[in-house]
């Protein structure tokens, strides 16, 4: 047993540390640090220092035009680039779409596709969810017929992050109802800018409006876009959710948000002395370190047991489901740690007025309020205890 | 970074689980010795031939598996303390008296020293009865004292994991103080490590023993899995066990480190594994239903054991307090 990274590790580290330090701007980081919402400029500038850097996708193969790290490496990543305060990479393209074009996807479509992800000619979106298919997500009902050269399109999608952005979307779409619901769906790539395509924001709890439903009325979508088979798209939308999750236990994230709340608890007063000098809060913060020790070590394990091969099985049920609760209680603590400010409403306008100085505060309440999302999305947690149970069950 | 077992370890692994799997209760006892148990919790310097963290986690984790309660970290104890404290004296047999009446796990409530005297109490003593030498600890230091000295009675009963334990009472008994807590703290997180890794094993086995519970027991004409309210309990039950297995590796993997570092390590150890302990002590009965009750189905050592190995060397609260302000584990 042996935990310590290697040198090439460590040097893999010390070359991510010094990126970081040369190419994160102060004022993105304290953007990022706060949750504020980015624009689309300041996200695209992201990748596009990390493409020239070759770091953009770490999770391609080098065929690809990827970097081809190992898991430990991509954790290594993405851990400091949490702890730095960078954007994180929007994973629609990089984490999502590309694994699913280099594994399925024919030399044409990979050809067209990948490259425009790395340089940015598209900004992808994911069509999985609709309002009648949420976690149970195999009956969504989207429907596209083919119809000669091309498939029709009606339907509607939701919970599109950063649709508002994307000129391109992958979605799951329905092609049969024969059989089981699973097998009469498909992968196809639709171009937003299609006629009938239809954006439309979706205001959530802390203000924000970073989701979105997308309509499709008769879009026509050239047959090219089917990525792999008709009816199996099921298939990729599963290899997809095994294959690309090294982050989900978003140990990074966590480790930025302790050392956050560890800094505002140091900075209330509470009884004439800091509050995380208070028995309570201080036994409340240390119990949620403890997890995130052990959780951190769990996500390691986890990984070296898929770098030497071990198909990766329930591990990442695992991990969304303990990453997400440190989250949600990181989240809870530092909201509550800045007392009555915790009171005052997020805004992103600001139009409205806001309590002096309370632009911390305002953004650590915003954040309980949107990561609430965390044990919802990507299969909620009580899908993710089912998976959990399905494959207990059986032994 | 690797995770698996080295070679010796694997061995070593493959021999403590034939003789348990031969030999039950205390009977394995003696078997254990002679394939040179101890010697692998302890340094070459000690006498042994291994004692790195890898091996006590691995050593005590099947111990655990298996539900043999036998009082090894005692003489692990003793040997390691005295070799530290360059004495001569085989400590063949030791026992640790680490626990006080009258507090939660406070030292030196019930026991004070007095030059080269202690007069006082200690309780839960594994495996005093059968010990050559005593290991006592009290608020600043730890102490040798001999089995059979002047002014120390010892009286024994049956405990909560299925060991003999037993109360020691001294009265102005001669006994000679090895160092400071602190000093031995390398010893003292070594223990801790090993009552953690036992009640990993012992959490693996009750895990494992409800699962199976939920396959194959049927009620309303369906295996108790089918029923979501239980299933997702026992997927909870798994994501902790994962828990509790990462604070025992991060312990072992740290047991040489900075003593800060090795005792935050120890707190988040036993604050992990004393919770998850806990709750699968709770969880298993509740989800086994009327049959975890009873003393003749196997849950029932393991519920005891379970409860029991948080409570060792200070429960979870204990170490959690001292994890939130900084403080050492063994100051």
């Amino acid at each position: 047993m042996d935990m310590r990274f290697t040198p090439e590790e460590r040097a893999f580290r010390d070359d991510v540390r010094a990126f970081l330090q040369s190419e994160l701007s102060p004022e993105l980081a304290g953007k990022v640090r706060l949750h504020q919402p980015l624009t689309k400029a300041e996200m695209e500038g992201w990748h596009t220092k990390l493409n020239a850097r070759g770091w953009l996708a770490g999770n391609w193969p080098t065929e690809f035009g990827g970097a081809g790290w190992t898991a430990i490496q991509r954790h290594i990543f993405e851990e400091e680039s949490a702890r730095a305060h960078a954007p994180r990479i929007v994973p629609f393209g990089i984490a999502m779409l590309g694994p699913v074009l280099q594994r399925f996807g024919s030399k044409a479509q990979q050809d067209r596709w990948l490259p425009r992800i790395l340089n940015g000619d598209d900004w992808w979106c994911q069509g999985y969810s609709e309002p009648g298919a949420g976690s149970d997500l195999a009956g969504l009902r989207c429907r596209a017929e083919r119809q000669g050269d091309h498939y029709v399109v009606n339907g509607q999608k939701t919970w599109t992050t950063l649709g508002q952005y994307a000129n391109m979307i992958f979605c799951l779409v329905r092609t049969s109802t024969e059989g089981k619901k699973q097998e009469g769906i498909s992968f196809l790539l639709i171009d937003m800018e299609t006629p009938g395509v239809t954006v439309r924001p979706i205001v959530l709890l802390d203000g924000s409006a970073e989701v979105n439903e997308v309509f499709f009325d008769e879009v026509k979508v050239p047959a090219e876009n089917l990525v792999g088979e008709e009816n199996k798209g099921w298939t990729y939308a599963k290899y997809l959710l095994t294959h690309e999750r090294t982050n989900i236990a978003g140990v990074g994230f966590a480790t930025a948000a302790l050392d956050n709340l560890r800094r505002v608890a140091g900075a209330q007063i509470h009884r004439g002395r800091p509050l995380s000098q208070d028995p309570l809060f201080a036994s409340q913060i240390a119990e949620v370190e403890i997890e995130l020790m052990a959780m951190s070590t769990t996500n390691l394990r986890m990984l070296s047991a898929a770098a030497q091969g071990q198909a990766p099985g329930i591990e990442s049920s695992m991990l969304k489901i303990k990453g997400t609760q440190i989250r949600q209680r990181l989240d809870a603590l530092t909201r509550r740690a800045y007392g009555g400010w915790a009171m005052a409403l997020p805004s992103d306008g600001g139009n409205e007025g806001q309590p002096l100085g309370a632009e911390e505060a305002l953004a650590a309440s915003a954040t309980w309020l949107n990561n609430r999302k965390l044990s919802i999305y990507g299969g909620s947690n009580e899908i993710q205890r089912g998976i959990i149970a399905g494959a207990l069950a059986r032994g | 970074m690797d995770f698996s077992l080295s070679d010796e370890h694997r061995m070593l692994q493959d021999s403590l689980r034939g003789i348990l799997n031969r030999h039950s209760g205390d009977d394995a006892l003696a078997p254990l010795l002679e394939a040179g148990v101890i010697e692998a919790l302890l340094t070459e310097g000690e006498g042994g031939f291994d004692g790195s963290g890898a091996a006590v986690a691995l050593v005590f984790e099947e111990l655990g598996r298996a539900g043999a309660a036998l009082p090894l970290i005692g003489t692990m104890i003793g040997r390691a303390a005295l070799a530290q404290a360059g004495m001569p004296e085989d400590a063949a047999r030791a026992a640790f008296a680490d626990a006080e009446p009258g507090t939660r796990a406070d030292r030196g409530v019930a026991i004070r020293a007095d030059a080269d005297r202690l007069t006082g109490r200690k309780t839960m003593v594994a495996g005093a009865e059968d010990a050559t030498h005593l290991i006592v600890t009290t608020a600043d230091g730890l102490w040798l004292v001999a089995a059979r000295a002047e002014g120390l009675a010892v009286t024994a009963f049956p405990m909560m994991d299925g060991q003999r334990g037993a109360d020691l009472e001294f009265a102005e008994t001669p006994a000679h103080r090895l160092g400071s807590l602190t000093d031995f703290g390398a010893v003292l997180s070594r223990a801790a490590l090993a009552h953690a890794a036992r009640t990993l094993g012992e959490i693996e086995a009750a895990v494992d023993l409800t699962l199976d519970y939920l396959r194959t027991r049927k009620q309303f004409g369906r295996a108790l899995f089918d029923f979501q309210a239980l299933a997702h309990r026992a997927a909870e039950l798994t994501v902790e066990r994962e828990q509790a297995r990462s604070a025992v590796v991060n312990l072992a993997a740290h047991l040489d480190a900075e003593p800060h570092l090795r005792d935050r390590h120890v707190q988040a150890c036993k604050v992990t594994v004393g919770r998850v302990a806990r709750l699968v002590a709770e969880e298993a009965v509740q989800l086994h239903g009327g049959i975890g009750m009873t003393e003749e189905y196997a849950l029932s050592g393991m519920i005891r054991r379970l409860i029991a190995g948080d409570t060792a060397m200070g429960d979870a609260d204990y170490h959690l307090e001292r994890f939130a302000n900084g403080e050492g584990a063994w100051a």
